[in-house]
Formats: C-alpha cells, structure tokens, sequence
C-alpha cells in the first residue's frame, strides 16, 4: 500500500475574525469572516438579531464567510425556529459548508431561505 | 420468527445464516412479506446483488418495501443506525412493528472495516432496546470468515440456520464484549507527522488539512466534508478532550485518510449514532462525520481517544 503524505506547512498562527455591519439597503448583517469556536459569541449576537428585526425578511450576507461549522449552523437552525410567524431569514450565498449540513439536519425549515443570486 | 420471542421482547435481532441463493430467499423474503401481511412497515438494506435477488423474490411486492443498497448507505458502518435503521424506523407510524432487513457484513468487507462493522452489529441491540422493532441480519457462511459468524453469535440475541427454521437463543449472546474488543488499536501508519493544535489554532488546522487534502487528490464535496469533519473532529478535542490534539492526514492507493487524537476517553459507543431531533440543540457533530465519511473507527483507552475517517479520493 502506498502511503504518501505532506508535511503541514508553517502558516502562522492567526486567530479567525467575525466581523459584523449592518446592511445600507435592507434589515439585515454582512458578515465576514468565519464560524468556530472563536466566532460564536459574534455570531450567536448576530443571529439574535436577526430573530428579534422587524419586517418579515431579515437578510444575512454571508459571501465573505469561508466556513461555517456544525454547531454554527445548529445556532442559526435554532434562531430559525425562534422566528416569529411569517418571519424568516434569507442566506445571501452562504458557504457550502452550511448549505451542506442545513440539507443533512434541517431540510425543511421554512424559516430560512438560501439565496445564491 | 417465534411469537413467544415477540411477546417477551418487543426488539427482535436475529441473525440469519444462510449457504446459498436459496437459503437467503427463503429466510428473507418470508419476512418481508410476514411485515406486508401485518401491515408493517419493512425495509430491506442489503448489498446490490442481494437486493437485486430479493426485489425479484418478491415480484409485485417490492413496491411496498422501502429498497436500499447497503454499499452505499451503509459503506460507512457508523452510518448505519442514524441512517439507515432509526431514519426508517423513526419515520414510521407509531405502534407499528417496523421490520428491516440489515446485511451490513458482506465478504468484500476489508480487516480494516471488520471492527466497525461488527461493532455496528453490537450496537443495534443498545440502540433499539425495548422498542417494537424486528431486524434481520443476513450472514453468507460460505462466503465470511469463520471468526465472523461466531462473532454474529454474540452480537444477536438470536439465530436462524440455513435461511429458515426456528429462532434459537444464540447462546453466546454479549453484545458489550464485542464493543469492548473490537476497541482495537487502529493500525499503525509510518512516517506521517502529527500537527498539534489547540484552541488558538483550530482554524489553522482546518485550513492545513483541507489544503494538503486538496494535494492529495480529494475535491469537490468530499473536500468540503473533510473541513467538515476536521473542524468537528479537532473542536471536541479542544472542548471535551483535554482543550489540545494531534491531526495526522495521508492518503493510500483509494483514501485519504484524515486521524485525529487527544487526552478525552469516548464513554458513549452509541456517540455520534443517535439522530438528531429538529428541535435539538447541538450535540451532531460525531453524527455529521457518520454521515460523510466513507469509514470510521474509533479507538479509546485511558490514553485518549483517536479518530480516524477514509475519504474516497
């Protein structure tokens, strides 16, 4: 059996960053950056925004978030739930890695709505 | 299947040795249509040639069972209870038995699945217990290894021979032994380095094993699930293992294989099997890597815990 291997390279050590701002145009967050362990508490603020906006629609602009882990989207599944009636979030082009574990545990919320455009 | 056994004991888990293309017929498609005639709902997860012989044993019937090739769904044995089994199971009316055909050890099965198959197999009896469930698990005894078919004695209650016949007391039946010794050390792989990382460098790890992932031939989706699991797997360790661990990544001729290990000890065997409620919160982590791997073993004692996840390149 051939093994192979590669060495892991050196890149140095840089903790991940969320960074949140509101949307000029519309009820919503652009959120940049990543979320894991490091990001929850941004992320989890950002979803408790989102549960609590006014309107029906509320938007996160999630194209300049690389990942997204299993318990980061449990947060944003469970933020769903909390919607009120009628309410509900719309993923604007949100990383695979999400999209992924959404279809695996919670494909059919109808509180969220994923938006590639 | 004997009534007296379904009136002590709502979970049903016998073994079925069969020698031919005979003995199989008559010992599954007999229970298939003893669920039709109940009204029961029956499922049938077995390898392609197996389901292929099964959907013509059953002619017109077949559109009433729930078909799957267990190649497939249950290439990864720890996939098979959340889902396979319970995703079937679960979705069902219920007090209703439910009834599966599961044939999750087959010859073309590998030494390295071996373990987490019967492991599988041991499971099944914990996660159903008590619930009014019939699963069948077919062994071909001309085709396994004899170890195989005695370990198939002490992972189910029961036995049929030779494809029909009565239900008989295993005898040997021990399911948390087989568990205990199919714990096996995961065999060992030279000269490939382990990357610490603890809390400050999970990211970095992820990017890292995605990266050298990528080298090593895995893209698209299966790429992304690796970051998937390798973010899984390395959080754990940083929350319930100790807060630091060790990831190793290689590939062979067929996988790339991704290992990650830390301090924590793996108390639950049903860990990562249960599935999720909707409405639940966290706890599918161990599941999601279920899930998307092609294999994992799992290897625990008191000096930690290692992980080990095939992904076909």
């Amino acid at each position: 059996m051939a093994i192979r291997y590669l060495a892991p390279t050196g890149t140095a050590g840089t903790v991940p960053e969320l960074k949140v701002s509101p949307l000029a145009e519309r009820s919503g967050l652009r959120v940049v950056g990543e979320v894991g362990l490091a990001t929850y508490e941004v992320w989890e603020g950002a979803l408790e925004q989102a549960v609590r906006g006014d309107g029906d629609v509320y938007h996160l602009e999630l194209s300049s978030v690389t990942f997204v882990d299993v318990a980061g989207t449990g947060a944003l599944a469970a933020a769903a739930q909390r919607m009120g009636d009628g309410r509900r979030i719309v993923l604007n082009r949100p990383p695979h890695a999400l999209r992924r574990v959404l279809e695996m545990f919670w494909p059919d919320l109808s509180s969220i709505e994923v938006s590639m455009s | 299947m004997s009534a007296a056994a379904e009136l002590h004991e709502p979970f049903v888990h016998p073994a079925l040795f069969y020698g031919d293309e005979r003995e199989y017929l008559a010992g599954t498609v007999s229970f298939v249509r003893a669920g039709l005639e109940a009204g029961d709902p029956v499922a049938v997860a077995v390898p392609a040639a197996n389901l292929a012989l099964i959907r013509d044993g059953l002619g017109a019937d077949a559109d009433a069972v729930r078909l799957l090739n267990m190649e497939e769904a249950g290439r990864n044995p720890g996939r098979i209870i959340p889902g396979v089994l319970r995703a079937f199971a679960d979705a069902q009316p219920p007090g209703r038995r439910v009834r599966i055909i599961g044939e999750p050890i087959w010859a073309g099965r590998s030494e390295t699945e071996y373990p987490a198959c019967v492991q599988h197999e041991a499971l099944i009896n914990a996660a159903f217990q008590g619930r009014t469930v019939s699963i069948l698990c077919p062994y071909d005894v001309r085709a396994l290894a004899p170890q195989v078919i005695a370990d198939a004695y002490v992972t189910h209650p029961t036995v049929i021979h030779a494809g029909s016949g009565p239900e008989l007391d295993s005898g040997a039946y021990d399911p948390d032994q087989i568990v205990a010794r199919y714990n096996e050390p995961l065999p060992p792989v030279a000269d490939v380095p382990p990357c610490d990382f603890d809390a400050e460098s999970l990211s970095q790890t992820r990017h890292m094993a995605t990266e050298v992932a990528a080298r090593l031939g895995l893209e698209g989706v299966r790429l992304q699930d690796l970051a998937l699991v390798t973010a899984e797997l390395t959080t754990n360790s940083v929350v319930h293992g100790g807060g630091s661990g060790s990831l190793r990544i290689w590939a062979d001729d067929t996988y790339v294989v991704c290992e990650v290990h830390d301090k924590g000890r793996l108390v639950d065997p049903l860990a990562g099997r249960r599935p999720a409620a909707r409405d639940q919160r966290g706890g599918r982590g161990l599941l999601m890597v279920n899930l998307v791997a092609d294999l994992v073993r799992v290897h625990t004692d008191e000096d930690g815990t290692t992980v080990r996840c095939w992904f076909v390149r």
